[in-house]
């Protein structure tokens, strides 16, 4: 018998949330390690093992005599499930680094920064010459002149949290600049739906509890308008969504898609997809309403009792304010879908009971002008009567992040808020604090507030930032002299905060001299890349630190990079209130040792702190420092231990909340308005649906790109990105760029065993993995593009290099770039290798009102490399082709240190 | 008896979280005596396989996970020369790395493409069923339990009967009469959308009528002027639209190798000719008449 017992079985088997919401963390994997701490696997968890499953009254949803309910092990992201490869990577970070031309006492070269490698430095000296330049510009310029660039997403993490702890100790030097979050993947929900339908503090619609159950008993269709569940709520919440839309779709629910490219999910369901020119949807949405309104076929009687300011917005759609009536023949020609599928997919919607689904990011929604679809998708939906039976607008994610309320059946009053240690966007100084924002986050739930220990760990530090910068201006506070924007007062601040006007710098404030980063991923994720760099570069940014796991995107624009431990490898414990299968508390103990030398986010900065004197080191770490010990309070602090009646937190290291029984007696969303507005009005001025804005109208009345009612903008003075544009004499592609499959944003863009996946890497003939650029056949043979070669795509910001993926699943005249992939940079300020397609993305913000940005819908060409081309770089560049990149992880440490990864 | 895969291919969203599961377990791992490490990219003892079919706007997208068949009668364990690779009581046929001296044999044997050769190790490796965990009290193979729509399922063949009623298996012709089974492995697709070019409007409720070896299959436009003849088999096929008031449209021949779209039809308004009136006129007289229509032609 050959098949004798080996040891297989793990020695160790630990919790680990897997998602990278941040500051939320979620979705428990187990994971198995041998006696040394290597990883073994990591498999997801199977509550059953850890509770009796029935008497977690688990919930249901019934419709058409059939049941969903949700799984009874976790159904984690598939690049999660992967995260060995992320732990290990080639791309880890491993000890301290700095720049090897970078010299604080002589010359910085900060011209350099993007294209010179790293030396390996000891800690002593990594934090020595942070606490001296930290002091040095304090001295000279004050404490504003520090940008902290923290952000949220990442491993959601509450003892160390991944983002946020550089503000603790900025804030005892005196304070800092905060860079404040835009609505990056919901721009157009946050800056226009808001003002239609109130919904705060994402706007999307809001409340959403028990909409899913009836949805699925009522609606005939689902509209997916630029939503993918197989993508955008995998990040977060895991695959909770995808098996729910296998089960919505097998009750005979239509699905249709209206989207550039066939999605993930439509690949496989749509029973039909219309696609649409990237960017172009407000003309379709546009053309639907001048149907229903010619035939006479919206619900009247609603938007009489549930809208305000629908007739003058109808006069427009009907031509008599402008003389161009918004008719399907109107619309073809601007959104490339056909007069005949318009007027159907009208008519349908008028016939049918339709529910819009929507997800964050998707290419309909952060675009130029993104107000404006965002917007006109809400007034179709109150035009056929929202929040009857059936029809809503409903996401695949974020089942249960803000309010007890979200989406999937109500898991109980309760809800669990585990204390971070950290904040990682704060308001600056004078904004107002509202409670109602994504702040609410980092508060301390009642009980948390009683105990005096949490209290001393994470109270709010003693200086606010002095100023902030929006995140998509930061490259124009550093290379303009002044400037000036509306609302983003705090991330995801109320409908009635974006009128106030701010500027940068702040009267007594310093323009912004060093950069601390723990989210370094400007070129990956925001707009216009290349500026970024440029801004980066700029002589007056004295000093740049970053502190991050991997070497990747905006750390090469670091002088110090500092090694960060993954959660794999620290103790920490997590809530998941965000998988929507069952709320729980698990404690997660360390998985392996740490990597090289790196150290938690946590700790990294405290070794600074520890430079700086002992005061500081104290009041930082609030005094108390066994991770032991914090675990316990914020246990105790999570608001819901009283309810762990068995101790099951700390017998069976996790705590499954029962669901409350009474979750489905709540009526579906906003029902309560649906059935009567005047008692239970919405969250806008008049409390009705407002296809007219009154908020607009009285603050900005001659906004000609985010007017009273939406409007289709052809251009502007900030976004002229139109096939009809003479741009696009040059640039003829539209650009459509959504959330990768196979990454959460830019993180996990170096798992090798996704990087074969054939839509995740494009391996051409030089043997380089590039990021793919979708293409149809028509679009690929114009240029003479065939499938895996190397192709530049461009316009005036730069040049990113892809791989032709030739698909019949892209609109002609458009290519699909996924935003996320890392940063290869050829030249930094104008050529990249990575497929980092950010770098080229608009640079000015959504529009003149709107302090968003603009990621999606824009202009570029396609061109195949020839060989001629890439060995003209490979002389020019030398530099950067002479960097090691990995057969399979890609871009790595090693090609961007002097010597091995080791340092030697 | 024995142990059986039964994949719905209807349930996969190609998400490859049972190909990355696979690495995970067996990437970096050495399972000797059942399995030695997996190299970490090249090799796929599970492997996704997607398949585009049809053109823009009517495109299906078909993911199948392929992993070895852990064949009745598999070609690879008489092609050993060695006497490495074996079959378990439950069925697992797994190959014995301390006996395998990689000579590729079993390889050119399979079928299926199941085993692939690692130059480093000197050996040929393939799924092993994740027989070490089974054996060691774990419940399924890696890649079952990843599968987050549960569009793998594992167990013992007698016990998954009712799942297997009607399933495939890939290429039963070779006779290896695999453990592996597959529901709702889609066919090919006709597909198209009937408007009117003149109205600019889609045509609903046209008779779509395809033809092929003398069977008919018969379906009709919906809201959106859409057809959709699915499932098909390869084939040749005829293609009429009946739809009143329009002139027929064919299309005949179409060789259904791959899913074809038709596009967007325009149907062709009927024009009343005289030549029509005096046929309607005759249709009349030999109804009247009681003659044969026939007759006509």
């Amino acid at each position: 018998m050959i098949n004798k017992k080996i040891d297989v079985k793990a020695q160790r088997k630990v919790f680990k949330a897997g998602s990278l919401m941040g500051p939320r963390s979620g979705n428990p994997t187990v994971v198995e390690t041998d006696e040394q701490g290597k990883l073994t696997r990591i498999r997801p968890l199977d509550y059953t093992e850890y509770c009796d499953w029935e008497s977690k009254n688990p919930w249901q949803i019934d419709a058409h005599g059939k049941t969903f309910t949700p799984p009874t092990r976790s159904v984690t992201a598939n690049y999660y499930m992967t995260y060995k490869k992320r732990v290990y990577s080639e791309n880890r970070v491993r000890y301290p680094l700095k720049r090897v031309d970078f010299d604080p006492d002589g010359e910085r070269n900060t011209e350099n920064r993007g294209k010179s490698r790293y030396v390996r430095i000891s800690w002593d000296e990594a934090t020595d010459i942070i606490a001296k330049e930290l002091l040095r510009i304090k001295e000279k310029y004050g404490m504003s002149a520090v940008l902290s660039e923290t952000d949220l997403h990442g491993e959601g993490k509450h003892v160390a949290p991944a983002h946020g702890c550089p503000n603790r100790l900025l804030s005892l030097l005196g304070g800092y600049t905060v860079q404040m979050r835009n609505l990056d993947s919901w721009e157009g929900f946050g800056w226009g739906s808001k003002n239609v339908w109130g919904s705060e503090p994402v706007g999307q619609l809001q409340p959403s509890g028990n909409v899913w159950p009836d949805v699925a008993k009522h609606a005939d269709a689902l509209l997916f308008w630029s939503a993918d569940p197989e993508t955008t709520a995998v990040g977060f919440d895991g695959y909770l969504a995808s098996r729910m839309s296998y089960w919505l779709h097998s009750l005979g629910i239509k699905f249709i898609f209206v989207d550039p490219e066939l999605n993930y999910c439509g690949c496989c369901q749509a029973d039909k997809w219309i696609p649409v020119l990237p960017n172009t949807d407000a003309a379709l949405y546009l053309a639907i309403i001048y149907t229903w309104l010619k035939e006479d076929t919206y619900d009247k009687e609603y938007v009489k009792t549930h809208a305000v300011g629908a007739e003058e917005f109808f006069d427009y759609v009907l031509g008599k304010v402008d003389g161009e009536p918004k008719t399907p023949e109107w619309a073809s020609e601007k959104c490339g879908v056909s007069e005949w599928t318009i007027k159907a997919l009208a008519r349908y919607w008028a016939k049918k009971i339709v529910t819009v689904t929507v997800g964050n990011g998707g290419p309909g929604i952060r675009g130029p002008f993104s107000t404006e679809p965002a917007r006109l998708q809400s007034i179709c939906l109150g035009m056929q009567g929202l929040g009857k039976p059936g029809r809503f607008q409903v996401k695949w994610t974020e089942w249960n992040i803000f309010t007890p309320a979200y989406t999937i059946p109500y898991q109980g009053e309760e809800i669990i808020n585990i204390p971070h240690r950290c904040e990682m966007v704060r308001p600056a100084e004078g904004i107002t604090d509202d409670e109602n924002t994504e702040r609410g986050m980092f508060k301390l739930n009642p009980v948390a507030k009683a105990m005096p220990e949490i209290q001393q760990l994470c109270h709010t530090m003693p200086n606010a930032p002095q100023q902030f910068i929006p995140k998509c201006m930061i490259h124009d506070a550093i290379l303009k002299d002044h400037i000036e924007w509306y609302g983003l007062d705090y991330f995801c601040s109320p409908a009635h905060t974006q009128w106030n006007k701010h500027e940068f710098p702040r009267p007594g404030c310093s323009r912004i001299h060093a950069v601390w980063t723990d989210s370094p991923c400007m070129t990956t994720c925001w707009n216009d890349g290349f500026n970024y760099v440029k801004a980066m570069r700029s002589p007056e940014i004295e000093f740049i630190v970053a502190q991050h796991p991997w070497l990747e995107n905006d750390c090469y624009l670091a002088d110090i990079i500092l090694p960060v431990a993954t959660r794999f490898e620290m103790d920490e414990i997590s809530d998941d209130a965000n998988s929507g299968i069952i709320t729980s508390v698990f404690r997660e103990y360390t998985a392996c040792p740490p990597v090289g030398e790196s150290l938690s986010d946590f700790d990294c900065v405290a070794e600074v702190a520890k430079k700086l004197g002992d005061e500081y080191y104290q009041a930082y770490t609030g005094g108390i420092t066994d991770p032991e010990k914090i675990i316990e309070l914020f246990w105790q602090g999570s608001g819901v231990a009283h309810l762990d009646k068995e101790d099951d937190y700390h017998k069976k290291d996790i705590f499954i909340m029962p669901v409350d029984p009474k979750y489905a007696e709540m009526l579906p969303g906003i029902r309560p308005f649906a059935l009567d507005p005047e008692n239970h009005p919405l969250k806008t001025p008049t409390g009705k649906l407002e296809f007219t804005s009154t908020a607009i109208e009285k603050h900005f009345p001659d906004d000609q790109e985010r007017p009273p009612y939406p409007k289709w903008i052809e251009k502007s003075d900030l976004h002229d990105e139109r096939l009809t544009s003479e741009r696009a004499k040059k640039y003829p592609l539209l650009c459509m760029s959504n959330h990768g499959r196979w990454r959460f944003h830019a993180n996990l863009d170096d798992i090798t065993w996704h990087r074969e996946a054939p839509t995740m890497k494009v391996r051409a003939k030089d043997g380089y993995q590039y990021e793919p650029v979708w293409m149809n056949p028509v679009t690929a043979k114009e240029r003479g593009i065939e499938h895996g070669d190397i192709v530049k795509v461009f316009n005036e910001r730069g040049t990113v290099l892809c791989g032709a993926y030739v698909t019949e699943r892209i609109i002609p005249g458009a290519v699909s770039v996924d935003h996320g992939s890392r940063f290869d940079p050829i030249d930094a300020e104008g050529l990249d290798r990575g497929g980092a397609i950010n770098l080229i993305t608009p640079h000015a913000i959504t529009s003149k009102t709107v302090t968003g940005m603009v990621v999606s819908g824009f202009l570029v060409e396609a061109q195949k490399v020839t060989d001629e081309e890439m060995e003209q770089w490979k002389k020019d560049y030398p530099h950067a082709f002479e960097r090691k990149v990995d057969v399979a992880c890609g871009v790595c440490l090693e090609g961007w240190m002097l010597g091995d990864k080791e340092g030697k | 008896m024995g142990k059986a895969f039964v994949i719905d291919i209807a349930k996969c969203s190609g998400c490859y979280s049972c190909q990355t599961a696979c690495k995970d377990e067996h990437c970096g791992n050495d399972w000797s005596p059942y399995a030695k490490p997996q190299p970490d990219i090249g090799q796929f003892w599970l492997h996704l396989k997607d398949d585009v079919q049809g053109s823009i706007p009517k495109v299906k997208v078909t993911y199948t996970p392929q992993l070895c068949n852990h064949c009745r009668e598999p070609k690879c364990l008489p092609a050993c020369p060695n006497g490495a690779i074996y079959r378990r009581e439950d069925g697992f046929v797994l190959i014995n790395p301390e006996k395998c001296v990689g000579c590729g044999a079993c390889a050119k044997a399979c079928p299926y493409g199941a085993i692939y050769g690692n130059k480093e190790l000197g050996i040929s490796q393939k799924c092993t069923g994740c027989a070490h965990l089974l054996d060691n009290g774990y419940k399924l193979p890696r890649c079952v339990e990843n599968c987050p729509t549960d569009a793998i399922v594992f167990g013992e063949e007698e016990e998954l009967k009712d799942l297997i009623r009607g399933a495939q298996v890939r290429e039963p012709e070779t006779g290896c009469r695999p453990r592996v089974y597959y529901r709702n492995v889609p066919g090919k697709f006709i597909a198209g959308l009937v408007y009117d070019p003149v109205e600019k409007e889609v045509i609903i409720g046209a008779r779509c009528i395809a033809v092929t070896g003398g069977k008919i299959i018969e379906t009709v436009t919906d809201e959106f002027g859409d057809f959709l003849f699915k499932d098909l088999a390869v084939g040749k096929y005829d293609v009429t639209i009946f739809a009143d008031g329009y002139d027929e449209y064919y299309n005949f021949g179409i060789d259904l190798e791959n899913s074809v779209n038709l596009g967007d039809i325009p149907m062709t308004p009927k024009t009343v000719t005289p030549e029509d009136i005096e046929a309607e006129e005759r249709k009349k007289l030999i109804k009247t008449e009681g003659g044969n229509a026939a007759n006509l032609f």
